[in-house]
């Protein structure tokens, strides 16, 4: 029995989870950072508590302070949400220490499945395929360069202990292995605290199709389908879909297999994801194992929708010590759904993640559409977390529909005041090779000049700046409650 | 009375007159225009934009596609971009390292400081070949945009 749930999180996860909790009877409690104290995923739970300053190593990455803040307020149980600590066993073990249920796999998992190389082997001795590749004995920079030889350039070098593309290169040859491996580390120490490295061959213009599994404490394992990631930059997802295009019905049945094998291998409890990558197409397509995500993903709303479920609502039946509300046979896919991850970025600048106020925001709303977000018009995004403002996810009867669906919800979703990738998305999802079904890990790279040049404003465009003139007040601005929502004021100090 | 403003964005400058009924006149091209809401004005046959304003910048969303639009007051230069050798912050970011100390040579595309924003390495390269004159940040700092970090010659 959970009466009371920890969400050690922030922004639409923790907002999702605190929702879930509503529903399910269960009290929630927020966590916030300086930076956070009026979020609004601190409104949504039931209290709040202040677990620190704004930089994350000091507030949602301080196992101490969230035990604290769980034991203060005499919750029984701590949701980690994704990102942040939730792959974090030494957090897992000291939440089962402090009596503290953990929503999520028993500490030891995820400690074997968070290490790439011991997954691995896990892996093999399951019968689940792998990349070819070898993690050196010796760590010195050298010998990542020389076990990169022996795999052959190009590769792709890992942190052992990562995920989400940090301290992760793409290496070509042995010249660019001299800086590139060092950044790897250095990414890889200060993300995970962990700078062993491990080298896979590179397979090239892969696709990255994941399957969701989940288990319960009564040894039931299912899978819930596929979901297509190849959409991705700088190693991040951008846009994931369920049914993937790329499978055929035997691949899907054999990866779901695969994917029920290697939970079953990992003992694994609550839900999860294992990742792999898809060389070539049709019926004679390869599938080897990427890795485990031992919590719950950032796109897991693609597969609430086709397989009719909701994922983190079983996750606390299952934390509470019950059965898994759905059989393997009770489970079906259905329809299609597409998430497209909306960021705080600038796509025609490598990326570069923005910070600032969110001086419009307004969701999309309609039939089949899902806004997962963590933000508000008038808020501001902070430099010190993840650029992600909201989650699209729409539902269709099919994946043509479901295409039409997401462009028009993005068109019909402004935010103003920092830049987003949002343009970039609606090029995406109109793009013929996408529409197709083509895709792959490096897609947006290939595209570049198509998907990410600047186009210059309309007439119509300027003409709606003209008017918007603040210095006019009495055409310009109609009358609105409080100066706070005023989309209108001039931000003073800021600009570019 | 109407009123005629300059208009700056990637292209260059655009004359807009607007009159006191909504209706404006951009490059010669006449574009009724009504404000709908709050941050929301109908454009002639485009249906809804959305606006908002940021100082002398107006950004403007249109059927998925948003604009950066500049609006000169009379008698006011754009500020003065970065003087020519210093590199500066993209965005709020802690300093990780700086590769490079006062009187190196250095080659264009070469890192020079690693920044790290938002939990992701952001290198800062030089633009061009030249030596370094001095390094006004180090490790640990927390550097703002448009604060010169480095200066080359």
């Amino acid at each position: 029995m959970i009466r009371r749930v920890l969400v050690a999180n922030r922004g639409e996860i923790a907002i999702r989870i605190a929702r879930a909790c509503r529903e399910s009877d269960i009290e929630s409690v927020a966590v916030y950072s300086d930076a956070d104290q009026d979020a609004p995923h601190v409104r949504a739970a039931d209290r709040a508590v202040r677990i620190g300053p704004a930089p994350s190593a000091q507030s949602y990455l301080s196992i101490p302070a969230i035990i604290d803040a769980a034991r203060s307020t005499a919750c029984d149980a701590v949701h980690p949400g994704y990102g942040f600590l939730s792959e974090n066993a030494a957090f897992a073990r000291a939440c089962e220490q402090a009596g503290l249920v953990f929503v999520g796999p028993p500490a030891d998992v995820i400690e074997r499945m968070g290490s790439k190389i011991a997954a691995r082997q896990l892996m093999i001795q399951a019968g689940v395929p792998v990349v070819p590749g070898m993690t050196a004995q010796d760590q010195s920079d050298d010998g990542i360069r020389e076990a990169a030889g022996r795999v052959g350039f190009p590769v792709v070098v890992k942190a052992s202990a990562g995920g989400g593309g940090k301290g992760m290169r793409v290496i070509r040859d042995e010249e660019s292995a001299r800086t590139l491996i060092p950044a790897a580390r250095r990414e890889a120490l200060a993300a995970f605290g962990d700078g062993t490295l491990y080298v896979e061959r590179l397979i090239d213009r892969p696709r990255h199709v994941e399957v969701q599994v989940f288990g319960d404490t009564h040894g039931n394992v299912v899978h819930l389908f596929d979901r297509e990631c190849s959409i991705q930059r700088r190693h991040q997802k951008v846009i994931e879909e369920s049914p993937s295009p790329g499978l055929t019905p035997a691949v899907r049945a054999a990866m779901g297999k695969a994917a029920v094998a290697a939970a079953i291998a990992a003992k694994y409890v609550s839900a999860g994801t294992i990742e792999f990558l898809l060389e070539g197409s049709g019926d004679s397509a390869h599938f080897y194992f990427l890795e485990m995500n031992t919590r719950l993903q950032v796109e897991h709303p693609v597969t609430e929708a086709v397989a009719g479920v909701d994922l983190v609502h079983a996750q606390l039946a299952v934390a509470a010590g019950g059965p898994l509300p759905w059989t393997q046979a009770e489970l079906i896919q259905r329809g299609h759904a597409i998430e497209c991850r909306v960021y705080a970025e600038d796509p025609s600048e490598g990326f570069l993640p923005q910070a600032g106020p969110l001086l419009l925001y307004r969701e999309p709303a309609g039939p089949g559409i899902r806004i997962d977000s963590g933000v508000v018009e008038g808020g501001t995004v902070s430099v010190h977390y993840d650029p992600l403002l909201a989650k699209l996810t729409v539902w269709a009867e099919s994946r043509h529909a479901a295409l039409a669906r997401a462009l028009t919800a993005l068109r019909a979703f402004p935010i103003l005041g920092i830049r987003t990738n949002l343009s970039l998305l609606i090029r995406l999802l109109g793009h013929p090779d996408i529409r197709a079904g083509r895709l792959h890990t490096r897609f947006i790279e290939e595209h570049a000049q198509e998907l990410l040049t600047r186009v210059d404003p309309s007439l119509e465009a300027l003409a709606a700046a003209a008017v918007a003139v603040p210095d006019q007040p009495s055409t310009a601005r109609p009358p609105v409650e409080g100066a706070a929502a005023d989309p209108w004021r001039t931000i003073q100090g800021w600009g570019r | 009375m109407p009123r005629t403003i300059t208009l700056r964005d990637s292209r260059g400058e655009h004359r807009a007159t607007i009159d006191d009924d909504g209706g404006v006149t951009v490059d010669g091209a006449e574009i009724a225009t009504r404000i709908a809401g709050p941050g929301e004005v109908r454009v002639a046959e485009m249906g809804r934009a959305f606006v908002a304003v940021a100082g002398d910048v107006r950004w403007v969303f249109l059927n998925g596609d948003v604009f950066e639009i500049e609006v000169l007051p009379d008698g006011r230069r754009r500020r003065a971009a970065a003087a020519d050798g210093s590199l500066t912050a993209p965005m709020p970011a802690t300093v990780v390292r700086v590769e490079v100390s006062p009187g190196d040579a250095v080659r264009r595309g070469d890192t020079l400081v690693i920044l790290e924003a938002m939990k992701m390495e952001l290198p800062v390269r030089a633009a061009s070949d030249g030596i370094v004159k001095t390094v006004n940040c180090q490790a640990g700092d927390l550097v703002q945009p448009g604060v010169a970090l480095i200066h080359l010659e």
